[in-house]
């Protein structure tokens, strides 16, 4: 199993848009790592540079690397990352509308051969039993959840070492986070990396061993899970956990602080 | 009634060679979004290579194989070459530059082909007929309607139950799902156009038996199937396959009961009937018979 190390990264969009201003994260072998922040912050844009997505965004890694153990991945085509073992479910499930839940999860199977491919189909049918029930129906008419399901296990089609979920949480009802969390310990368990991006931070964090926080392009706060569960910052604006429960000075007071980090 | 019967047979021929044509323009659209107007080039092209591999002493059947394929090698070079440094580019980019590579062909075509007619060849007697019931039905017209036939079935079937086929389709649904999971999409696109020149190849090579003769203005044809596309919807291809065969047999009969009652002046009043259709479609169902509201019009 490789690690997946970040270092100094710098990300701009059509040649002028600095969004990631060297940010260095590692993701090592079998963990699940955390990187959290607000909207905005640059979470899907590191994913998508470590993916290769990059140039549909007409956007452009201008410094720094991405390395998976000893290969860079900074400018190899997005077909060639998944290859080398990385899989990404992008934000907002986007299951294929007009496909069937089958095919779905074929599309996810472009490098395995025919017999490989229905293997893996007729596993995830058997994980999912009510993806096997609709197996033929449009993926379009799937609930939220149903719909997060095929997009999760689509990207795991081929196998991958790594997998990095965009806000798996997003829209999903308080039940049905808890089987998205169930699962992603599942793929941990099987020996599968995990680089979770969420804004719902108790959730990711009560998953992850480690975790980042990512804010204007620039990593604010890193650590295990458990000092960021103890930070009071995080705690505060993350968790919702303030110890005064209201906004007011104290509020003031950490974005105080808080502004001293980005500086 | 045998007067009919012919007539239907005629339209449902040229309707197969509509949808073929139409059908090319559609699976290159839904993948990439880009509008191919050199596909009547393409048909000409085909056409144009059957004579010639023909005339070299090929076998007709391995002629017309190696033709399609010829035609879609060149489609695919078209796209590796002059689109896929221009993917994600506006719309209208890619509008210029498939016109400009129409332009391109006919050039070439010219030069390499020049300006005379040539008859296009067929295993069977050029102007067979087969007796059915009380009417002659010409060979040429059942052979478009069973290839075209044959080659939807097969098209349906590829995108149904290949890998390549599932790809095209997720690339056509969400190209950045496609990209995610390990699709490579560019060759997908490349398909796309070999698949739209094997398809344009085939049309030029029936319609080149009908009985008219073949010359570079073949590729006109892919205007009139031009309304297919609208009528079915531009991101259909089931709805493009059914507007071209319907349009082909409207405007069939069109001519055979219509024509007659406009004198003079509806000699060809069949050749724009289907465009009547388009517009008609384009005031009440923009998006078509199958296509997508959302779809743009370009
Ligand atoms: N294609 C793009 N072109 C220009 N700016 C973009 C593009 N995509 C995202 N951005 C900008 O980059 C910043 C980070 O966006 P994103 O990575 O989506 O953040 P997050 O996932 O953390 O919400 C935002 O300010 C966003 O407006
Ligand atoms: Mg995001």
């Amino acid at each position: 199993m490789p690690t997946l190390e970040i270092a100094n990264l710098e990300v701009v969009y059509h040649s002028v848009v600095r969004v990631l201003s060297g940010i260095s994260l590692v993701v090592p072998e079998g963990s699940i790592v955390a990187l959290l922040g607000p909207n905005g912050a640059g979470k899907t844009t590191t994913l998508r540079a470590i993916t290769g997505l990059l140039p549909l965004h007409d956007g452009e890694v201008v410094r720094g690397s991405i390395q998976l153990d000893d290969n860079s991945l900074v400018n190899l085509e997005a077909d060639a990352i998944v290859r080398s073992g990385l899989a990404q479910v992008l934000e907002g499930r986007r299951v294929l509308v007009d496909l069937s839940v089958e095919e779905n999860l074929l599309a996810g199977a472009w490098s395995l051969n025919r017999s490989q491919a229905s293997d893996r189909v007729d596993h995830f049918c058997a994980r999912f039993p009510i993806l096997g029930e609709r197996r033929h129906h449009l993926a379009g008419y799937l609930s939220g959840g149903e719909q997060q399901m095929v997009a999760i296990a689509r990207a795991l089609m081929p196998q991958p070492e790594i997998v990095l979920l965009d806000e798996p949480s997003l829209g999903l009802a308080p039940r049905i986070v808890d089987e998205v969390v169930k699962l992603i310990r599942e793929i941990r368990e099987s020996g599968v990396s995990v680089l979770l991006v969420e804004q719902n931070a108790s959730m990711a964090l009560d998953l992850a061993d480690a975790g980042y926080v990512l804010e204007n392009g620039r990593i604010v706060a890193s650590g295990t899970a458990e000092e960021l569960r103890g930070d009071a910052d995080i705690r505060e604006f993350y968790l919702g956990l303030g110890s005064t429960g209201s906004r007011g000075y104290r509020d003031v007071k950490h974005y105080r602080r808080k502004r001293r980090w980005l500086s | 009634m045998s007067g009919l019967l012919q007539l239907l047979v005629s339209g449902l021929a040229l309707g197969a060679i509509y949808a073929l044509v139409a059908l090319g323009f559609v699976v290159i659209y839904r993948a990439s979004q880009v509008f191919n107007f050199a596909q009547g080039e393409f048909v000409a092209f085909g056409a144009l290579m059957m004579v010639s591999l023909h005339a070299e002493g090929l076998p007709w059947l391995a002629a017309v194989a190696l033709s399609c394929v010829l035609t879609g090698l060149l489609g695919a070079l078209v796209e590796r070459v002059l689109l896929r440094p221009l993917v994600g580019r506006p719309v209208f980019v890619t509008i210029i530059l498939t016109i400009f590579v129409g332009a391109l062909l006919r050039a070439g075509m010219t030069i390499a082909w020049g300006h005379e007619l040539r008859g296009m060849p067929t295993p069977w007697d050029t102007m067979a007929e087969v007796q059915v019931l009380d009417a002659q039905l010409l060979v040429n017209s059942l052979g478009a309607m069973a290839t075209g036939a044959l080659v939807l079935g097969l098209y349906f079937v590829l995108i149904r139950r290949t890998r390549m086929g599932v790809a095209m389709r997720a690339t056509a649904s969400d190209q950045e799902v496609a990209l995610a999971l390990g699709i490579p999409v560019g060759r997908v696109f490349g398909a796309t156009w070999f698949l739209a020149g094997a398809l344009a190849a085939l049309a030029g090579i029936f319609l080149g038996m009908y009985p008219r003769n073949v010359d570079i203005h073949l590729g006109f044809v892919a205007l009139r199937a031009f309304p297919a596309v609208i009528v079915g919807g531009l991101d259909s291809a089931m709805g493009t396959v059914i507007a071209g065969i319907l349009l082909g047999v409207l405007e069939l009969l069109c001519q055979g009961y219509i024509n007659p009652h406009l004198g003079e002046f509806g000699k060809n009043f069949h050749a724009v009937f289907p465009y009547f259709v388009m517009i008609l479609f384009l005031m009440v169902r923009p998006y078509g018979l199958f296509g997508s509201r959302e779809v743009e019009r370009v």
